[in-house]
């Protein structure tokens, strides 16, 4: 049997909008994963988290605009601590002109305002199983 | 009207002769069977269902048609009456916007405070009749550009203030003694230390605080519900310093609003609008007794008290909304505390349109829901308005997306002829029926409250969070089955190639702020600075009111930093209850 997969929910930084963070944790819950909902962490809190806990993805949250400046900062922790493998995603606002630099940093994909919970989750099914193959529990 | 009752009717008066009922009860039957022949002969097989398959946004039942027959035991003078005359519920003024327009308050806040004054500038130039400043993350949590924790937050989503010298370049040249200014300062906490260095600033312009006019948000659930940080100050010392400041303005500052009991952000965040007004309203009840407890007069500081609602896209239940408030609270002020001068039983609110509502795909289109929303806020009788702009989905608005915002609101208040006449849809059976309903609804919505132990034990037990979080839920997976209807996205989904969108792009502001503040450091007498802090430390356990000591610090150019650490020093920290 695959073990569910564990997802670290962040808000980043000072981003105060918790709405779309917690919606999209309670969906992934839902449809069966683990998660983990941090609430508000700086990078190096979300990355002994995501160490600790052996998570299979970080998902990163803010409409505050810390996107370009702490989003990387979390990527670039993450391998320096060998965590190669987690898939790193970020849900927001954010501008469109900045998606291909976070892409270019590292991150695995952006979710906007308009991208629907079940392509979150089927992205991450596809992330976690498409390139670790299924994981034993 | 056909079945209005005049005092003089001499048939079926019955009990109905002391009252100011507006149709008779004869007349009420006979609409009533009408109506049922009606459906009967007129409406196809498949309008005769049942009739609750339609619903307002908040889950109130609406019929098809609404006859005299839906106003039930309505009562004129009781339920409407005159506005400026209880129970408020056609206005609080006389004489509504032909007396006094609704005030045009856009909100601004990007970068430095002298950014942002040109901003501010340039609104007042196009015709704004108010101010409304936002601020950024970092001073909104109560950090100042230097520490760690602000770092990619500076200037970001709105104006950054770290000292005193930030709020003399903010206001610099805008003449405060005449115009409104509306400080959204969120928490409790950082609206004592924004207020003081708003209040000494003044002072040192030499203005007189009688002349100030405006607001402050101070609203205890910005810091522990709505907004959710890293470190947040545990509820009840929240609450305390949000009672600080209004007990404080009460008596010194005689036109300034110490707080505005923040409905939209609970809406944003995902409560309905019944939610969204009876969490508003349960705080202005915890404050007033709060503040009674202090020994003040009821009358003293309640008609300073004001509020702030969302309006979406439900058209009429915004407007019935807004109309319901004013009742509610009438009722609760005089009824329920005593209050004896009309002002303290006003109910006054700003509100602003939806960001929540509006869409990335296809920007343009938010002018259109903006308008509609805008609108629905002046039949409800809003004494003030932002209309959000069309980019907000993707940053804050550049100055061309601002200015359209403003343009809206002036096409609304000189092109349409709505303003000239109270309450316009006053008497509508729909609005009048759908007013009623959402008064009951918030009545037992406050009870809810009440009975899980009252609004603070709801938000310390996390019980409130997670109400909103449950709704927030519901709205996206409605909106994910297509029940919500969204044009452009899930309705005519758009299937054009996004086009290109002016996006604003932020100064640089975290250097600048940090070379001032190292100035700032080399100048000002720092021991002193330091003795004020430790004062202000011993008064934030003494129970004390903590804003005069807020001030001393202020005035020493202590930052808001500085202060804020003092406040988690000596209240500690609270864990937000999420999730």
């Amino acid at each position: 049997m695959r073990r569910p997969i564990k997802v670290i929910i962040a808000k980043l930084g000072l981003d105060i909008h918790w709405r779309g963070a917690v919606v999209v944790a309670k969906f992934l819950k839902d449809v069966g994963m683990e998660v983990i909902y941090l609430g508000n962490q700086f990078p190096e809190q979300i990355v002994n988290a995501a160490l600790q806990e052996s998570a299979d993805v970080v998902a990163l949250s803010t409409l505050g605009g810390n996107h370009l400046t702490l989003g990387p900062k979390v990527v670039k922790l993450l391998r320096d601590k060998g965590l190669n493998d987690v898939l790193v995603i970020m849900g927001g606002v954010i501008p469109p002109g900045d998606i291909a630099a976070l892409k270019s940093q590292g991150f695995h994909e952006i979710f906007t305002p308009h991208s629907s919970l079940k392509d979150i989750a089927d992205f991450i099914r596809e992330g976690v199983y498409g390139r670790a193959g299924p994981r034993k529990a | 009207m056909l079945v209005a009752l005049s005092a003089d009717d001499k048939e079926g008066m019955c009990d109905m002769a002391k009252g100011s009922f507006l149709f008779h009860r004869e007349a009420i039957k006979r609409i009533k069977s009408s109506e049922r022949r009606w459906k009967e002969e007129y409406l196809p097989p498949e309008a005769k269902g049942p009739e609750e398959t339609y619903f307002t946004f908040s889950g109130i039942p609406i019929k098809c048609l609404y006859t005299p027959a839906d106003g039930g035991e309505f009562d004129y003078l009781r339920d409407l009456g005159f506005p400026g005359a209880e129970p408020f519920t056609r206005g609080i003024h006389p004489t509504m916007y032909r007396g006094r327009p609704f005030t045009i308050r856009q909100l601004a806040g990007f970068g430095g405070p002298e950014d942002c004054n040109k901003r501010l500038k340039f609104l007042l130039k196009q015709g704004a009749t108010g101010i409304n400043i936002v601020f950024d993350l970092p001073t909104i949590r109560g950090y100042s550009s230097e520490d760690p924790e602000a770092e990619g937050n500076v200037g970001q989503c709105g104006v950054t203030i770290d000292s005193i010298d930030d709020m003399h370049a903010l206001f610099n040249g805008i003449p405060i003694d005449t115009i409104s200014v509306s400080l959204v300062t969120h928490l409790p906490s950082v609206t004592t230390i924004l207020l003081a260095m708003y209040l000494v600033m003044a002072r040192e312009r030499g203005i007189q605080w009688e002349t100030l006019a405006g607001t402050t948000q101070n609203d205890f659930l910005m810091e522990t519900t709505i907004g959710s940080a890293p470190e947040v100050m545990p509820p009840q010392d929240s609450f305390r310093l949000q009672c600080d400041v209004i007990e404080f303005v009460a008596g010194r500052l005689p036109r300034w609003n110490p707080i505005s009991y923040n409905g939209y952000n609970l809406r944003e965040a995902g409560t309905n609008a019944v939610q969204e007004v009876a969490v508003a309203i349960s705080n202005g009840i915890h404050t007033t007794e709060e503040l009674m407890k202090r020994g003040l007069d009821i009358d003293a500081f309640a008609p300073r008290l004001s509020f702030f609602w969302d309006l979406c896209n439900d058209f009429f239940e915004e407007i019935a909304k807004c109309r319901a408030s004013r009742r509610v609270w009438y009722k609760i002020m005089k009824e329920g505390f005593g209050a004896k001068r009309q002002r303290s039983m006003w109910m006054r609110f700003h509100v602003q349109t939806s960001g929540v509502s509006l869409t990335a795909i296809e920007p343009l289109n938010n002018i259109a829901r903006s308008t509609i929303q805008g609108l629905a806020g002046v039949f409800g009788g809003a004494q003030s308005l932002h209309i959000d702009s069309y980019d907000e989905a993707y940053s804050v608005p550049t100055e061309m997306a601002a200015l359209v915002s403003l343009r809206t609101q002036q096409i609304i208040q000189a092109e349409t002829n709505v303003t000239s006449v109270i309450d316009p849809l006053g008497g509508s059976y729909y609005v009048e029926n759908l007013t009623d309903q959402m008064e009951h609804k918030i009545y037992e919505y406050m009870e809810q409250i009440r009975s899980v132990g009252g609004l603070i034990k709801a938000v310390d037990t996390g019980w409130l969070h997670k109400e909103i979080a449950d709704e927030a839920y519901k709205y996206q997976k409605a909106t994910e089955d297509g029940e919500n209807k969204i044009v452009g996205v899930n309705y005519y989904p758009s299937d054009e190639v996004q086009r290109p969108i002016e996006v604003f792009t932020y100064p640089d502001t975290e250097q600048r702020q940090k070379a001032k503040l190292r100035e700032l450091r080399g100048k000002r007498d720092n021991a002193r600075v330091r003795e004020t802090l430790e004062e202000l430390r011993r008064k934030c356990t003494s129970g004390e009111n903590i804003m005069p000591h807020v001030m001393e610090s202020v005035r020493e150019r202590a930052t808001i930093g500085e202060i804020a650490d003092i406040y988690r020093e000596a209240f500690g920290l609270w864990t937000f209850p999420l999730f």
